[in-house]
């Protein structure tokens, strides 16, 4: 265990520059891009009362000055006040947080159990018509834009079958089609990864060795083949995590489904800096422990990692 | 209102969506009476503030105008209607007088007086509260409650047009003692009003639950619960709709319209949009400096076609800067006229030597804005115009609006708020306005004196003549003025609002019983 000290380490450092440098480039490109205050205020609003509310919000001291406060009260875990809504931004953020996990965990375990077995099914049966149809469908899967999934299961589904509601956020009947559109493409790049990881697997010496010792197809599979090819399907898996987050912001307008990727759209349009800011922080962060994460599973997957 | 806050739509991809939804079979007919009890309302975009004195937003006051009242109501056929005042009179040219409304009582259980109503005004301009609405009331000099059942409310000159502004934004009446006690935070988030409906929950970004005032002074609403749910896309809004999740949606387009329509069970209200479309005109910007190129562009536009086929029919061709329904509109005078030879001579008279002339269109951000801007460009270019569009996003929009940088034109929708020319062509258009491009000293010497005018005769004939000048210069091409759509189910029988208020008292809003 002596590699694990350092490891952690620099992937904590790592994280830390990460976290640095994503606030940094929101912080300029949303000052970059335009002011919150015209759009706060009537359109007759005078001259002094735009200048007063930008004093007010602190805009209209220099953009270094800017930056060194907002840096400073980031670590310690203040965002400032929200513009729009008038409270603490980190406050705002964590009350849209619970929607987005409930949506993007429901699309990511959907994703992966539909994902993994139809992987394994096609690299072992590579070629069959299963294989083609399923790959067929994964590459429309990865293709269409998730809007036009959204709008397709809302007409199909809800209107014409009557099976679902089109919208909203109530019970279990809800969250259906909202997690099948978001985890529409990781449930496609995942299948897709996992059947060429599976694949190449099925190709190495090991594989062949085993099948020559007399063992079941069954148990080559599930015994030499999965853990072998289990590297790249967790990364991919893991990644795919994390891109859910940024498909909830189409799928969760769609679907009028009140998580974070709706509020970052609203605060973008509104130049609520402190609301984009926080929400932008802390899918970084959350990214970066997704990452974290696998790189842990790595280790347990593959000691080779740990040591390199 | 309009100008700065009608942003409801988010638009991702709402073209693919607008594809997407055609050709879809209507679903099954639905009876066309129910035994509902709770009305469910879709718009655009959800509630920012609850507190009615800190937003102008149309996803705000479509509830904050049910949560309290105002001392006067506008009707959604325009009038102006006792409301929590029960008359009102003018004293020489600066003393109005409100007699107020008795016996009425906040959600809390604490009685409406004349306190509460002076603390209201008086709140929206205190430099202390920071208010969003801090304009409205500029006129007012000082207010006296002298007993509970009257508001005395001087003004610093004659303001003919004080009992419209107190019926329209800022004008809702808080309760002084609840908010002294909870402060403005909680208030914000735990209204108290004397409105039809008082507020129970508030789901962010999802929805809004509201229930029936069961002592409301103007009589019970024809529900139990009313709940406003926020639907970003469009799509997805008409879907619901159809599907009879819910019984009245906001913003309907045109095209969804149709299908709305189509649909057995459902149908479209409009109302005259309360306002209108115009490109504005930077004429500080040669040639539009020039008013003989300004009357060309207004010529080579082809209203008739733009009404017709961009908006289905659901607009109406405007004659000059006030919109139709507005005090001193001039219904004598033709809509703007379409002459593409005239435009071409004037051109020629005015010495136009092929300067590029940019129409900055935002995508969205008002119905139609894109796609009527390329149309008009290219009836432009067929009048001989060097016409260009550049697209431009909202807040960069928002931004050259405040420094006043447009290169040419740009899409504008004035909203009438006071149902009158001064709180829409003056205020925008007047000296120090925010859309103060031009000027003219009859122009100004009208508008300031109509404005300081209760002499109506006078005033009208003020307006008469600054249309006449605003018809020469241009400082706006007026467009559209377009319906404001809204899609019902059938056993819904309500009237919408030209200025977008959700008017569910009992006088407006009925459920058709089975």
């Amino acid at each position: 265990m002596h590699g694990l000290l350092p490891f952690l380490g620099s992937r904590l450092l790592r994280a830390a520059v990460a976290l640095w440098l994503v606030s940094t480039v929101v912080f300029v490109v949303m000052r970059l891009s335009g002011d919150p205050v015209p759009l706060l205020l009537p359109p007759d609003a005078p001259r002094s009362e735009i200048f007063r509310v930008r004093a007010e919000l602190g805009l209209d001291r220099p953009l270094p000055v800017q930056y060194v406060v907002f840096l400073g009260n980031a670590l310690r875990g203040d965002f400032g006040r929200s513009i729009h809504f008038r409270q603490p931004a980190f406050r705002v953020v964590l009350g849209y947080l619970p929607a987005t996990f409930e949506l993007g965990l429901t699309a990511f375990v959907l994703a992966a159990l539909v994902a993994l077995p139809i992987g394994v099914v096609s690299a072992v049966r590579r070629n069959s018509p299963v294989d083609q149809v399923t790959m067929g469908l994964a590459l429309v899967g990865q293709s269409a834009p998730t809007f036009f999934i959204g709008i397709l299961l809302i007409l199909v589904v809800s209107l014409k079958l009557g099976l679902l509601p089109t919208s909203g956020r109530e019970d279990w009947r809800n969250l259906v089609l909202p997690a099948l559109t978001l985890g529409a493409f990781a449930m496609a790049s995942i299948a897709r990864l996992t059947r060429s990881a599976v694949l190449e697997v099925l190709r190495a010496d090991y594989i062949r060795t085993a099948r020559a010792k007399g063992l079941s197809e069954a148990l080559v599979v599930a015994k030499h083949t999965l853990k072998n090819a289990a590297v790249p399907i967790v990364t991919i898996t893991g990644l795919q995590f994390g891109t859910l987050l940024g498909g909830a912001v189409v799928t969760e307008t769609v679907f009028a489904w009140p998580g974070i990727g709706r509020l970052a759209i609203q605060s973008i349009y509104n130049r609520d800096y402190p609301v984009v800011q926080c929400t932008v922080f802390l899918s970084a962060v959350l990214f970066i422990v997704i990452n974290f994460c696998i790189d842990l599973v790595y280790g347990l997957l593959d000691p080779r990692v740990r040591s390199s | 209102m309009a100008e700065m806050t009608r942003r409801d739509v988010l638009k991702i991809a709402a073209a693919g969506a607008t594809a997407a939804l055609q050709g879809v079979i209507p679903s099954p007919a639905h009876s066309q009476g129910t035994q509902k009890r709770e009305l469910v309302v879709a718009q655009g975009g959800d509630v920012a503030q609850f507190d009615p004195h800190m937003s102008t937003s149309s996803n705000d006051i479509r509830i904050s105008f049910n949560l309290f009242d105002n001392l006067t109501s506008r009707r959604p056929d325009g009038k102006l209607a006792p409301g929590l005042a029960t008359e009102w009179k003018l004293q020489g040219q600066t003393t109005w007088v409100f007699k107020l409304r008795q016996g009425v009582k906040w959600h809390n259980g604490d009685p409406f007086s004349s306190a509460d109503a002076k603390f209201s005004i008086e709140r929206t301009y205190d430099p202390n509260t920071k208010m969003r609405v801090n304009t409205v009331f500029t006129t007012v000099d000082r207010i006296e409650a002298p007993d509970p059942a009257t508001l005395i409310i001087h003004t610093k000159k004659p303001d003919p047009l004080l009992p419209a502004r107190l019926g329209f934004y800022g004008g809702q009446i808080v309760p002084k003692k609840y908010l002294d006690a909870v402060g403005p935070d909680t208030f914000n988030q735990k209204p108290v009003g004397t409105g039809p409906v008082r507020f129970v929950s508030w789901t962010k970004d999802d929805r809004v639950l509201l229930e029936a005032n069961p002592d409301y002074w103007g009589g019970r609403v024809d529900f139990d619960r009313l709940i406003v749910r926020a639907l970003p896309e469009m799509a997805p809004r008409v879907a619901a709709l159809l599907k009879g999740e819910v019984d009245l949606i906001t913003q309907v387009p045109p095209d969804q319209g149709e299908r709305v329509k189509a649909n057995a069970g459902t149908l479209v209200s409009g109302a005259l949009y309360g306002g209108l479309y115009v490109l504005a005109v930077n004429s500080k910007r040669p040639p539009l400096d020039n008013p003989l190129v300004k009357q060309a562009l207004s010529l080579a536009i082809d209203r008739e076609t733009i009404v017709k086929e961009l908006w289905r029919g659901r607009g109406v061709v405007p004659s000059g800067p006030i919109a139709k329904g507005d005090n001193h509109f001039d219904a004598s005078l033709p809509p703007l006229a379409y002459d593409p030879k005239e435009a071409r001579e004037r051109l020629r008279k005015a010495g136009y030597k092929n300067e590029e002339i940019v129409i900055e269109t935002t995508a969205g951000y008002m119905a139609g804005d894109r796609p009527m801007a390329e149309a008009v460009q290219a009836m432009w270019r067929d009048a001989g115009v060097n016409a260009k569009v550049e697209l431009v996003e909202y807040s960069v929009r928002a931004q050259k609006n405040r420094d006043k940088s447009f290169k040419g034109l740009w899409w504008s929708d004035p909203t009438s708020t006071l149902r009158d020319p001064d709180g829409m062509m003056w205020r925008l258009l007047g000296p120090g306005g925010p859309q103060d491009y031009w000027r003219h000293p009859e122009f100004d010497e009208l508008g300031n004196a109509a404005r300081f005018s209760v002499d109506e005769k006078f005033r009208a004939d003020a307006y008469r003549k600054m249309t006449k000048l605003s018809l020469e210069h241009f400082p706006w091409i007026p467009v559209i003025q377009p319906y404001e759509d809204y899609g019902l189910q059938k056993h819904v029988e309500w009237t919408p609002d030209p200025l977008q208020q959700l008017e569910i008292r009992r006088f407006n809003f009925k459920f058709r019983r089975a």
